[in-house]
Formats: C-alpha cells, structure tokens, sequence
C-alpha cells in the first residue's frame, strides 16, 4: 500500500475581487494566497520541502510565464525551493494537486504547497473567451468563434437532448441552487449578486443566450483568485497534529484519485459514445476510479460533492456520471431535491464555479480546499450536517481532461 | 415569538435609497409594496430598480401602490415597513403618524435616515411604535455596497434590534454593525470627517494634488475629493452640519476638521454641487480630465498642475502591485518631507478619530473597522495600525501633533486589532 497524503487545509482569496482594478500583479496574488494559508494552518515557511502551482494561461492575460518560479519570491526562506507550474486548462489547480500527491506518496517530500492562480480580469470579456478557447482544439474549435465553451457546453446539452431529452427548467435550477449556496459563502464572486430561478427562467436582455440553449445565468464567471492547500506526509502529519492538539486520525487525507483524458475535440467525444450510456463515458472512469482507490462502491459513500460546473449542462452531466441517477435521468436527482444543500448529497455547497467564480488554474485547489472545509466541519453557513467524505470534478476543456478526488476522514 | 418578515411596504420607492433597499427585500423573497405619492411614482421606483439590479424578476415579487389608496393596507400586511422618503424630519413625521394608525402592533419600522436623530423620530408616537422603531442604515447603492448601520433608538426592544441583525446577515447577505444613535452614525462621522479635512486642505493646496497625496495607495477605492464629486456637495454640507450642530460642546477633539470650508458654500450657492450637476471639484471635458480652480471658477486640465514625483509614494505602489502591504504602509509611517507629513495628517487623523470614538459610535473599535471596510471601501483604521505598527503609529501621531487615543498609547507594542476572518486585507490597497 502506497503513502497516505494527508490535507492540512489551506487559504482562498475572496473571489468577488477585480485585481486589475487595484492594479495588483500576480505576484500580490501568489503572496496573499500564501502567507494566508502558512497563517491559517500555521506552518511555517522553511516547512515546506515543495511548491505545485496550478494555472492555465497567465501568458495570455499577463503576459507572464514561468509560473513555479514566482512561488520563490513570495519569502526569503522560499529561495532553492523545488517549483513547477501545471498546465490542463481548467483542471490545472487538480494537476498541480496530483503531481503534489505522487511525490508525497513517493516519500519524496513530507510537505507540499500546491497552490492554484489565475487572473482574468485584465481583458474584456471577448478577448478572454478568445483565451479560454486555447482549451479546446483552437483551430478547428475555437479561432473566429465568439465564446467558443459556451456553445460547446451548448452542444453538451443539445446532446442529451438527442439522447435522453433535455428541459431547460433543469439547468435553470442547476443554476438557481449555485447561486443560492454562493450567499452563505462569505469567498464567493456572486454572493451579493441579484440572481434567482425566476430570473435564470428568463430569456431577455439581461439574460442572453450565449451558446445555443446556454443563457448568461448557466455560465460560470470571469474570475481573479487563488487557492493554496497543504499536502503532507504522515510523519508531517502526526508532528503537525501533535502540536496543534489534533489526532491524526481526525486529519482529512486523499482517499482516492481519479485522472483521465479524452480526445480534445467534442465531435470526437460524442461520437466515441455514441453506443455508451455515458456521453462522456472518459469523465465516469475518472469518477468510479476515484471511488475505486477510495474504496468506496458508488455515490453513496460520499456525503458531497464539489463539481466542476463551468455551465450548467456540465453538472447536468456529472450528476448521472456520479451515478446519483441512471444514464440520462439527472433530472430526476434535482427534481427529488438530491442535490440541494440540505438534500441527500449536496452539489457545489460552496456555490461551486457558476456561484463562488471559476478563477480557471485555481479551481481544482478551491475544490479541494472547501471538501477540506466540509469534512472538518469548518465551512460555516454553507456546511453539510456530518461530511466525512467528498468527491471533486475537475475538469480541463470540453470534458477532456478531468480529474477527482476523495477527501475524507475515517 | 417566531419573527419572520415575508411582507415589506416600502415608503418612498421612487427614491434612490428606496428602489435600491426594495430591490434587495425581494431578493430574500420578499413581497414587497412599492409606495410613493402616486402610483405612477411608485411604478417608476419599481422600473428603476429592475435596471439597477438587472432582472425584471423583480417584478413578480412586487406590487404597486399610492399612500393614498395603499398605504394603510399594506402597513397592515407589513412584517417590516421600511421608510425611505426624503431625509426631513417634518416630512419623515407626517409619514410616521400615518404608519402608527395603521400598523400592526407587532410589525417592524425601519428608516434609512442617514443621519436624523432616531429617538427623536419616535417621540410622541405609541409605545408600540417605539419599541420596534429603528435606523436600518444602507449604503448607496445597496446591491453593491454590503455595509449596514443598525441605529436603535432609546426605546428600541433589543430583540427587534438581535433579530435585524442576523436575518440582513443570512437574507441579504450584510455586514451588519450597530451603531450609537449620533450624528452620522459610525460610517459618515468617521468618513466625512476625512473627506471635509480633505476639502480645507484643498484651499490651501488644491484638489488635483490633495486626492494625488492622499489617493488610493493609503488604502481606499476612490480618493477623498473625487468621492466628495460623487456623493454631492449638498449632502456633504448636511453630514458635516449636522455634526458641528448636534455633537456637544468638547465632546469632538477633531471638530475643526468638520466645518464646511468657506469656498464650498460658495460653490454650493453657485448650483455646483459634483457629478449630479456635472462638475465640482472635477470633470471631464471631452474625456480629459479637468479641476475647477477655486480662484477662478474656471475648470481647468488636471494636468497643467505638476505633481512631484515622490519617492515614498513610488515605493509603495510598487509594494501594493506585489502584494507587500506591510512593508508599504510601514514605508508610509516612516516617510519624511513636507508632502508625507501631509498625507500622513490626514492619515493619523483617520486612525486617531476612530479609536477616539470607539465605544462613542459603536461598541468597539470592530464596528468602525468593518463599516470603513464594507461601507466606504476603506482600509479600516485597525488594519493600517497592524500593518504600521503600534509604536510606528504612535510615533506618526505626535509628529503630526495628532492626539494619540488611551487604547493606542496604552496598548502592547505586538497587539493586533483587526481579526476579522474572510476579509482580505490587500483589496483595501489600490497600487495607483
């Protein structure tokens, strides 16, 4: 049996902010997010043996690459520190956290700091569409098309229509039950945002389709903001819970783990599955391995989840790839109420991507960070009665590399 | 007993502060009766607020209504009756007596005065009245500006005031903080006593360099004068003037920094009072940025005043722009030349005259932090203090002849005061 990874926790910047209207470089960010999780978890910088930092497309909106190395300069005790910087478009923070995980469970390292960013606001909205379609296949996907993912996750729905049959009251409240968990999350973007499912029912002005059957209010949002976590050691682990009067064994740790990757365009998705009941039948191998190494038979060994809903038709999909339903019946589990925060196993409490932002590189360590939340019973307003155990989907492009996690405690 | 509030009538809806709060009240699912002096009034409050919070969704939790025809039924359905009609006190009263006839003895009355005396607003009413009478004070405009001052008159029950609290905390998603029943509350009397010094110091030194001195880098949205432009010259005159008239005698040691400076009633009797009648400190002229000259009345380029360059201020929007805050404001305490001790006045003055009011306005000096902070998007004064330290900040005090308030001087050189979880502290300061 391989090393236990063990979470410690970690730190999220409040992602309703605008760091280029403060005229912040990313590096205020790396420094924030930082020195905000050593405080938090109360470790110290000489601690840590190594850093993971997650991001997507810092050359395109600020013209900065060279990731891992800014990590450095975020403390004097940083300098000669082992750093790199991972790259799956939306599920970077997720890479970054797998990378963190296999040397821990190596015994390479006894702590790691993996760290997610991204900055978005520093273009407009058409430009850093532009940007985002480099997640697909952007020559053929993305170049000359106006918001490329919105019309693919467009397509995603258009799909299950054909298959299953898609009613957009569904999505609707997909969306409604985001926002609404996104106000008892003092860290989330819209949690003072004007948004209820009256509102994401409308087609008008103020909510526009943007991609096909895809309005405004199934998008997730442009958002600037980072998430760091710790990853341990058990040897780490048991010195850290001894000095913080913890047990170890009240410690969350990575339970199991999830990683795949489809072909990068959509067309070829689908019609990989054409004869599966999964329409991304790569995304449910990621999702029962992860339930697999956790040693967990389905669902119901976890109490919640934290999703990747870059539009609402993306969590249409998780829920029956989860398996909460059978292939093509997701509606059912919102119908019955399953995936509402008091439901039988709550989605996104946090808000998820639609609700609490969807910073791109540093959704996978938010994920991972609020599950960490949930199972320690410190995430407040937005906490599940009694979480031991919660599930991630991260997932990079058109449901092309996607990646899950099982944190828990025992 | 179980208080709930799924029933609102809101008097004046065709007010700024009265859409904006309406909009908010249906948002928690709230029916709300949007009520003015015709129901044509009302309707255009209803309109105005589906533009300012973008969804006409806000309609199907609304309806609308005339005081004539409406009012007294929809006291009688009323949970809370939120008064939001012009800030006067006669106009206020006449509404008041009308709401005591007709409410519920159970029902919650709520004004959004930004100033008046509440007590006073209550005298001579039903004890009913008085015990469920409060300041619910919102920030314009309430959908964005989550900061909100809770005033409880003499009588107010103290339930009514807990309940308040905690239902604007979960329902719609406020920063609460209640305040002393003085003029301006906790917000304006510590805000405007930085945007009035700030003014007189513009007489001297002109507005283009002040708001450059004293601009976001020492921890704010939007510089002092500019903020002046956008809240109006008229409703400054009545923030500052209520605080001269209604502060006693000796109880204010910065009131001098209170009075409104000469030029500004002259502006004021001219019709210039900021961005509402396009113009007052500022403007732009075809998109470039223009001063008034005082001496003039000419509006002039911004840029034909030269602004030194300063290194201290350099240095510290470069640390902003990294995230070193501390080091900043660190940098800020320890500057020397003319031009920082200015800034550092006005400053020291800001963090001096909050801890000085500190258990005056509000309970603790956590009050003043989180309404500085959610209201005017300020670094609250215990953040600078943390960052500067208290020695340091001390020290700036009396090399700027600032009284240092007891809890600073007296207070463990390590102390920390702000201790607020989930408020980044960076977002306060702007790196221009």
């Amino acid at each position: 049996m391989s090393n236990k990874t063990y979470l410690l926790g970690g730190y999220q910047t409040d992602f309703i902010r605008n760091w280029s209207k403060e005229n912040k470089h990313l590096m205020a960010m790396y420094q924030e997010a930082v020195e905000g999780a050593m405080k938090e978890v109360k470790i110290d910088p000489e601690e840590i043996d190594v850093a993971h930092v997650g991001n997507f497309a810092a050359e395109l909106y600020c013209m900065q690459g060279h990731l891992g190395a800014f990590f450095v300069n975020i403390d004097p005790a940083f300098r000669g520190l082992p750093t790199s910087r991972h790259e799956a478009a939306c599920a970077s923070g997720s890479i970054a956290i797998m990378a963190a995980d296999a040397e821990i469970e190596a015994g390479r390292y006894d702590l790691a700091c993996v760290l997610g960013v991204e900055q978005m606001k520093t273009v407009d909205p058409a430009e850093g569409g532009n940007f985002l379609g480099t997640a697909a296949w952007y020559e053929l996907e993305g170049k000359d098309v106006e918001f490329p993912f919105p019309k693919l996750f467009g397509q995603l729905g258009d799909e299950y229509d054909k298959r299953y049959g898609l009613k957009y009251e569904y999505l609707a409240e997909i969306s409604n039950i985001n926002y609404s968990n996104a106000r008892k999350n003092p860290l989330a973007q819209t949690r003072t945002w004007y948004m209820n499912k009256a509102h994401a029912c409308l087609q008008d002005d103020n909510n526009p389709a943007v991609g096909g059957r895809v309005r405004i209010s199934d998008c997730s949002q442009v958002t600037d903001g980072a998430a760091a976590v710790f990853l341990a050691s058990e040897k780490y682990a048991q010195k850290w819970a001894e000095r913080n009067g913890k047990k170890l064994s009240d410690i969350p740790y990575i339970k199991g783990w999830g990683h795949h990757t489809a072909p990068i365009l959509l067309t070829d998705k689908f019609e990989e599955s054409k004869d599966n009941e999964y329409i991304l039948p790569h995304v449910r191998s990621t999702v029962t391995d992860a339930y697999k190494r956790a040693g967990i038979a389905d669902v119901s060994g976890v109490d919640g989840i934290e999703t990747h809903d870059c539009f609402t038709t993306s969590e249409y999909m998780a829920i029956d790839h989860f398996g909460l339903t059978k292939p093509g019946e997701s509606w059912k589990a919102i119908e019955e109420g399953v995936i509402a925060l008091d439901g039988k196993c709550p989605i996104n409490p946090s808000g998820g991507l639609i609700g609490a932002g969807h910073p791109v590189g540093a959704t996978g360590t938010r994920q991972v960070l609020d599950c960490y939340k949930q199972v320690t019973d410190t995430a407040g307003d937005f906490q599940i009665k009694g979480a031991k155990n919660m599930i991630t989907l991260n997932i990079g492009g058109s449901g092309t590399t996607s990646v899950s996690f099982v944190i828990g405690v025992d | 007993m179980d208080r709930e509030i799924k029933k609102v009538a809101l008097l004046g809806a065709n007010g700024n502060m009265g859409y904006g709060s309406g909009a908010l009240f249906t948002r928690s699912d709230c029916e709300v009766t949007f009520l003015a002096r015709s129901a044509e009034k009302a309707q255009a409050g209803l309109d105005s607020a589906k533009k300012q919070v973008r969804s006409v969704s806000v309609g199907s939790k609304a309806s609308v209504g005339s005081y004539d025809d409406n009012l007294e039924q929809a006291c009688k359905d009323a949970d809370i009756i939120f008064e939001a009609v012009a800030e006067n006190m006669a106009i206020k009263n006449e509404m008041f007596d009308k709401v005591d006839k007709y409410r519920r003895p159970d029902s919650i009355v709520a004004t959004v005065s930004s100033g008046l005396d509440i007590s006073k607003l209550a005298e001579n009413r039903s004890d009913s009245f008085k015990k469920h009478f409060l300041g619910l004070h919102y920030f314009n405009p309430p959908n964005v500006i989550v900061g909100t001052e809770i005033i409880p008159g003499e009588h107010t029950d103290p339930g009514i005031v807990d309940f308040l609290i905690d239902w604007c905390t979960k329902s719609q998603n406020r920063v609460m903080v209640k305040t002393a029943n003085t003029p301006g509350f906790a917000g304006n009397r510590i805000g405007f006593k930085v945007l009035n010094e700030a003014a007189q110091l513009a007489e001297e030194y002109g507005s283009v360099y002040i708001d450059y001195l004293v601009g976001r880098y020492t921890g704010r949205a939007m510089p002092p004068l500019a903020t002046i432009d956008l809240v109006g010259f008229d409703v400054h005159k009545a923030i500052v003037d209520n605080v001269v008239e209604n502060v006693p005698e000796g109880a204010d040691e910065a009131i001098e920094t209170y009075k409104l400076p000469a030029y500004m009633q002259k502006l004021i009797d001219q019709g210039i009072l900021g961005m509402k009648t396009r113009g007052g400190f500022f403007k732009r002229v075809d998109r470039v940025p223009h001063y008034l000259d005082f001496a003039t009345g000419e509006y002039k380029e911004s840029s034909s005043i030269k602004l030194p360059k300063l290194d201290f201020m350099e240095k510290m929007k470069t640390m902003h722009r990294i995230g070193r805050y501390e080091q900043a404001m660190k940098t800020f305490a320890s500057a020397e030349g003319d031009e920082a001790k200015l800034a550092q006045k006005v400053i020291a003055g800001y963090i001096s005259y909050s801890f000085h009011r500190a258990g005056e306005i509000t309970e603790t000096i956590t009050g003043i932090d989180m309404i500085m902070g959610t209201g005017f998007n300020w670094a609250p004064p215990s953040v600078l203090v943390d960052l500067i330290g208290v020695k340091e900040t001390v020290q700036m005090m009396d090399k700027c002849e600032i009284p240092v308030p007891a809890s600073l001087k007296e207070a463990d050189p390590k102390q920390k005061f702000f201790n607020e979880q989930n408020v980044n502290l960076g977002k306060f300061f702007v790196a221009k």
